[in-house]
């Protein structure tokens, strides 16, 4: 397929994942849900199920009143919304990592707004680097295997070692491709963001498949000329207008640490002993996220060094309305980005947005401070 | 001169245990303060943090939450607010947040001033915005930060991996703090400070226990301000005595006739969430004016750190409030609201805490439900006074007493 072909492809799954999951469905395959952040995937990819991403959508919010106060982020009121609304049924679970606050509490509402859909916790630890932290990180994936094996799942390390594999090779696969993207300016963000936001509807073979074809397919073609480079920050950052937005002002995203798009790529299962163990190391791994605790907040440093390696003149922080962790975050990347003379700025979105004139006022002013 | 003609206070007993406690939550803070000046380490430290630790190091102690929510009550919340606000951070967050953040930053604020710390101790069994908070505090003040981690429990009971987890944990902490001050742990300093911690959580439990006598011994924000002496105080001797002396003061009461509520008691009320510091007066005239006595919150329970060994100990920092998933929640209201006679529950959606009131519609349902009661709620903040409107809380309360108004006179004519 030509580079135009794939991204036509790549968005069409996420236009309506709906429509893809009955087709999985239809297929005979089950499905189980996967709320941010950091779902043990290959845990349920290696029992038997597709793993499909449920980070709400942009929609109104009637049902989801009735269990969340307003000041509850979009993205987990949006998550309920449609799970009261039958968006998601057919589904055979929905595990439910507690990594914020108001992730907890996501948990503890859907089991009342949507029985039919069994609710699966995922606790981790915050210490997660210590081997007691590693050792609490297996007991709750063990958690979710007994869970998933009531649901008829059927686990062993071998199949899981083979699903690691299959997630280490994806990850590469949106490593390299996000490496290219920041060479090619003429790819729009409207169409860098479809090819990460399919990765959570498609099975990984299959979006592997894709993002391979699509990297290969790009480096063969000469770059456009550049436009603004920037460091797009945020936990997530898919509104189609929003995006839209930035095509319009020219800026391209020459590297991103949204949590729904690179940041989740950047740590692999190591090769090391029992597959199960290795995947908890590689949660004891991770790091540079707001839901991470790390007292150093290596996060910060990461945001400014990888703008300045990538070239991006400035960072822009797409800020999800109500997102504490991310709200506390902004102020040392201010302070980091400010000192180091990068220009940054911050933009509220939530997935109720229809008036995107706040938005488009202050990114254009950013664009033309960037230019000056 | 103005204060020269101005009345002068009613004389506490020194005997009392108002006077006791008010005392103790006072010197909290300025034993912190003369600390420092002798060079002891200083900690900030979360509410909910094991104080055994700090108290068996003797390190001393701030608690940030206890001193913004004096800050707030004093007047000050939205000008400290206002300070964070300026160096970027959103006035979405914790609003207590917010004013130790801006107290980081001013080392300063006449409605409460307190030692500035060597360490930040953060305990997130209360929530995960404690994290971001410490992390945050940590960065600006250049300190080190120890990281107690009790994550959410969506079970009912406590695992033996999360028992496992959080006292390997206890002890790395307790390391770390040794090599970080050159302290050492003593362990018959530590069955010391659990003795006095326990002796303080069974007299709070027996005081607030009192709420079954109806009419109620006392009122209910009484134990809002008394709660101070357990968030910073429990792992202290006199902390104890002085509790006892609040449980056998309500016995008095109950004995005489009297209560610290000052007015018939109509209704009996179960208060959910913070108080709304700010607007103290006004929330608790709004329900007094009615004959409302809130006789009984969360907090009655939430101090109750009686355990008998050291993994009873981990338990009960892991069954926090907001720690525990909506069942284990539901049912400790239930419990609350059985036990001590109560007619009616009035939710603060707490727009600080989005866990505290992020699932708190559907368990105000199923209690309101299991105890056959009518449940309100209005909205507010407990630090932020931009987030409350005493007209909407008007409005709520008096809704909430004219269903329990109805239900009395259903009951009597049955
Ligand atoms: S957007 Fe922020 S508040 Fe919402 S679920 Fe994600 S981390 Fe939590
Ligand atoms: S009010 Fe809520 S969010 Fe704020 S510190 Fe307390 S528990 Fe945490």
């Amino acid at each position: 397929m030509t580079v135009n072909e794939l991204f036509a492809k790549l968005h069409e799954v996420p236009a309506d994942p709906k429509a893809q999951m009955d087709r999985y469905l239809a297929e005979g395959k089950k499905i189980v849900l996967c709320a941010p952040v950091y779902t043990p995937e290959e845990i349920i990819h290696a029992m038997g199920f597709v793993p499909m991403g449920a980070w709400g959508a942009d929609t109104e919010l009637r049902r989801a009143k009735e269990y969340c106060p307003a000041f509850l982020c979009s993205i987990v009121q949006s998550i309920l919304e449609l799970g009261i609304n039958g968006m998601y049924d057919g589904a055979s679970a929905i595990v439910i990592p507690s990594l914020c606050d108001t992730l907890k509490t996501l948990g503890e509402n859907w089991k009342y707004a949507v029985p039919s859909i069994p609710f699966i916790p995922m606790t981790y630890p915050q210490n997660r680097k210590p081997a007691y932290g590693v050792a609490f990180t297996k007991a709750g994936y063990e958690r979710v295997i007994r869970d998933l094996e009531k649901l008829g799942g059927t686990f062993s390390d071998e199949k899981l070692a083979a699903s690691n594999a299959v997630y280490n090779r994806h990850n590469a696969a949106m490593r390299k491709l996000e490496q290219v993207l920041a060479k090619h300016p003429e790819v729009t963000a409207c169409q860098r963001s479809d090819a990460f936001k399919s990765a959570f509807f498609l099975t990984k073979e299959e979006h592997t498949a894709l993002i391979e074809e699509l990297t290969a397919a790009l480096e063969q073609q000469t770059p456009g000329t550049e436009k603004t480079p920037i460091l797009l920050s945020g936990i997530l950052a898919d509104a189609p207008a929003f995006n839209a937005i930035l095509d319009e002002m020219g800026l391209h995203i020459v590297a991103d640490d949204v949590a729904a798009q690179s940041r989740q790529y950047q740590t692999d299962v190591p090769e090391s002993g029992d597959a199960l163990t290795a995947l908890a190391e590689k949660f004891a791994n991770m790091d540079n996220c707001s839901v991470l605790y790390n007292a150093a907040k290596p996060r910060v440093k990461w945001i400014v060094d990888t703008a300045k390696a990538r070239g991006a003149k400035g960072v822009l922080v797409a800020l999800t309305k109500f997102c504490d962790p991310e709200e506390f975050d902004y102020v040392m990347i201010k302070k980091a980005c400010e000192s180091a003379g990068i220009p940054i700025t911050v933009v509220e979105i939530d997935r109720q947005m229809v008036q995107f004139e706040q938005a488009r006022t202050n990114i254009e002013t950013f664009r033309d401070m960037l230019n000056m | 001169m103005a204060e020269e003609v101005k009345k002068a206070p009613r004389p506490v007993d020194p005997n009392s245990a108002k006077y006791k406690l008010g005392k103790i939550a006072a010197d909290a803070f300025a034993d912190a303060i003369e600390a420092k000046k002798k060079g002891i380490p200083v900690a900030w430290v979360s509410s909910n943090f094991p104080v055994e630790i700090p108290e068996t190091l003797g390190i001393a102690t701030v608690y940030p939450e206890n001193q913004a929510a004096g800050i707030a009550a004093r007047g000050a919340g939205e000008r400290m607010c206002n300070v964070a606000e300026a160096e970027g951070y959103s006035n979405d967050i914790c609003a207590y947040a917010r004013i130790s953040l801006a107290y980081a930053k001013l080392k300063s604020c006449p409605e409460q001033d307190v030692a500035m710390p060597d360490v930040v101790l953060c305990c997130n069994n209360i929530c995960n915005c404690m994290i971001k908070w410490y992390e945050n505090l940590a960065q600006e003040l250049n300190i080190p930060m120890i990281m107690l981690d009790i994550p959410f429990n969506p079970d009912y009971d406590v695992s033996d991996a999360q028992v496992q987890y959080v006292s390997a944990q206890f002890w790395d902490a307790v390391h770390q703090l040794e090599q970080l001050f050159g302290l050492k742990w003593d362990d018959d300093k530590f069955e010391e400070v659990t003795g006095f911690s326990c002796r303080a959580s069974r007299a709070w439990l027996a005081a607030t226990g009192c709420a079954k006598y109806v009419p109620s011994p006392f009122n209910g924000f009484d134990l809002l301000n008394h709660m101070a002496v357990m968030v910073t105080a429990r792992g202290k001797e006199c902390s104890g005595d002085a509790m006892e002396t609040l449980y056998k003061e309500y016995m008095e009461n109950h004995k005489n006739g009297t209560s610290t509520f000052r007015t018939e008691e109509k209704y009996r009320i179960l208060f959910e969430g913070i108080a709304c510091w700010p607007y103290l007066r006004a929330t608790s005239t709004g329900l007094k004016s009615r004959g409302i006595n809130m006789v009984t919150t969360i907090y009655a329970d939430a101090f109750g750190y009686d355990y008998d060994s050291f993994e009873g100990m981990i338990k009960a920092y892991c069954s926090v409030p907001n720690a525990i998933n909506l069942e284990k929640s539901r049912d400790k209201r239930i419990k609350l609201c059985q036990d001590n006679h109560v007619e009616g529950m009035l939710i603060h959606t707490n727009r600080s805490c989005k866990l505290w009131s992020g699932f708190m519609y559907e368990m105000g349902r199923q209690v309101g439900k299991a105890c056959d009661i009518p449940v309100a709620s209005f909205d507010g903040d407990q630090a932020d006074p931009r987030n409350f409107s005493e007209a909407q809380y008007d409005t709520r309360v008096q809704g909430l007493m004219e269903i329990m108004e109805a239900n009395k006179e259903q009951k009597g004519a049955n």
